[in-house]
């Protein structure tokens, strides 16, 4: 009995002593958090710039503080990862890296993160008490997008007709078809598919309306999600006329086509969705490499996830 | 050998409750199909916080892409009406909500060679939810003539 206790004591020991140097072996692995100089702060209300600091700052910026606890591995691990996946998203000490359209968007985004519980993250909010955003903070940031200027964008410009004939509706076009830099291709037969929304984003100053397949719109009638493999979906995007006497706002210039093509093996990376935009009347493709989907799935998957990562469909 | 049933079985509901996604209940009422008619143009009131969709037949898609304004014989046209909703999801949209109308408009040659304007209105589920108001015909005739189509490539 003595010995089988000794045995067990000794064991006891031993892994407590493994489970140590494991984790004093574990710090030289830990990563450092590194606060890189600000090359353009954020400039907002000082009531707008209270709420960040104290909510988002954090994560999203170059002056990340973590607790004494954030800074231990493997708890630190788990820090680092947040924090560079924050400022990927947008960094409010290099602000100026993006054109101000897509600050006004990327704000406009916080303030709906904000407002489903998406953001701050749940294990941020638990252990840093003040970090979750208040009902009036959020009305103060609601309050604050909805004074930007793409806000009331009007599109005063003479609305220019396209001069070239529509593209792959004969087969001489066919070969001028455009595809993405991800291989997803403008779809020509979109102006034969049944409307599903039409949309006032008076965030930016742009109405849409988006068709969908036969695929997608039977999915839709019989209330199928999440939806299946060959879904697709056009969205058309005009600018906003200046509103009449009688209220009524007219389709401006064309903007552009934006397309999502349901293929779950294809596109796994972004949620079984391939996502293309076709700028202007000659539908240029947008983006630079093949992963610039990734910035359209960051905020289809943060926001959209109930609705098959989809936010133009019809919804209770 | 009881405690590893229910070790088991309490890792398998876990884990069941974790891959089981909620999605969002879709409104396929919200959808309206006009037959038979091509997209013209999207209109947003923001009078009466609404948001429309105009087809028309070919004729009619022809008619609103001239720049003259004038009621041809042979066109037929369809304006849906929805009541504005915020789009679940994203602040910063309004989307198409409950139908709130569905106008017809069919132009055909009158007597003396004056187009003659076969007009009809259907309350949505939505209108019936307000005043009822009757329509102005004559306006709305207009109203509906004078859109001209959106761009599209």
């Amino acid at each position: 009995m003595k010995k089988t206790r000794s045995i067990a004591y000794c064991r006891t020991l031993l892994i407590i002593g493994v489970l140590v140097v494991g984790f004093v072996l574990l710090q030289f692995t830990s990563p450092v958090i590194v606060n890189p100089p600000a090359t353009k702060e954020i400039s907002a209300p000082e009531e707008v710039s209270r709420i960040l600091k104290q909510s988002c700052y954090d994560c999203h910026s170059n002056a990340a503080n973590p607790a004494w606890y954030g800074r231990i591995a493997p708890v630190s691990f788990l820090v680092d990862h947040d924090i560079n996946e924050g400022r990927s998203r947008f960094n409010f000490s290099e602000w100026d890296k993006n054109p101000p359209v897509v600050q006004e968007l990327l704000l406009w985004e916080m303030v709906n993160a904000i407002e489903q519980g998406k953001m701050p993250l749940a294990r941020y909010s638990l252990l840093h008490n003040g970090a979750r955003v208040s009902a009036a903070d959020l009305a103060i940031l609601k309050k604050y997008v909805n004074s930007l200027p793409g806000r009331h964008k009007v599109d005063t410009a003479r609305i220019i007709k396209p001069t070239a004939l529509p593209v792959g509706e004969t087969d001489a076009e066919a070969s001028r078809i455009p595809v993405s830099p991800n291989g997803v291709p403008y779809y020509p037969d979109y102006k034969n598919w049944r409307i599903i929304s039409i949309t006032d984003k008076y965030d930016g100053g742009s109405m849409r309306v988006v068709y969908a397949n036969d695929i997608m719109y039977s999915a839709i009638k019989s209330n199928k999600m999440p939806f299946p493999d060959g879904s697709k979906m056009v969205k058309a995007v005009w600018g906003k006329q200046q509103q009449d006497s009688d209220g009524i706002v007219r389709p401006g210039n064309f903007q552009n086509v934006q397309v999502m093509v349901k293929d779950s093996r294809k596109y796994a990376a972004t949620e079984g969705w391939g996502f293309a935009k076709f700028d202007g009347l000659a539908l240029k493709p947008y983006g630079k490499t093949a992963i610039f989907d990734r910035t359209c799935i960051n905020c289809h998957r943060l926001l959209a996830p109930e609705n098959d990562f989809v936010f133009n469909v019809p919804t209770k | 050998m009881s405690k590893i049933i229910f070790c088991t079985i309490s890792i398998a509901l876990l884990w069941s409750s974790r891959q089981q996604k909620k999605y969002a209940n879709l409104a396929p009422e919200y959808l309206y199909e006009v037959k038979g008619q091509k997209p013209i143009c999207s209109l947003i009131d923001n009078k009466e916080g609404n948001i429309s969709m105009l087809y028309g037949n070919n004729i009619a898609l022809h008619a609103a892409n001239d720049s003259v304004v004038r009621q041809v014989p042979g066109a037929d046209y369809t304006l849906v009406t929805w009541k504005q909703k915020e789009m679940p999801g994203w602040y910063g949209t309004n989307m198409n909500g409950e139908i709130y109308a569905v106008e017809t408009l069919k132009v055909s040659q009158g007597e003396k060679q004056q187009p003659k304007s076969d007009y009809r209105f259907k309350a949505g589920k939505a209108y019936s939810s307000v005043v009822v108001r009757s329509p102005d015909r004559g306006q709305r005739i207009h109203f509906i003539i004078d859109q001209r189509a959106a761009i599209l490539p």
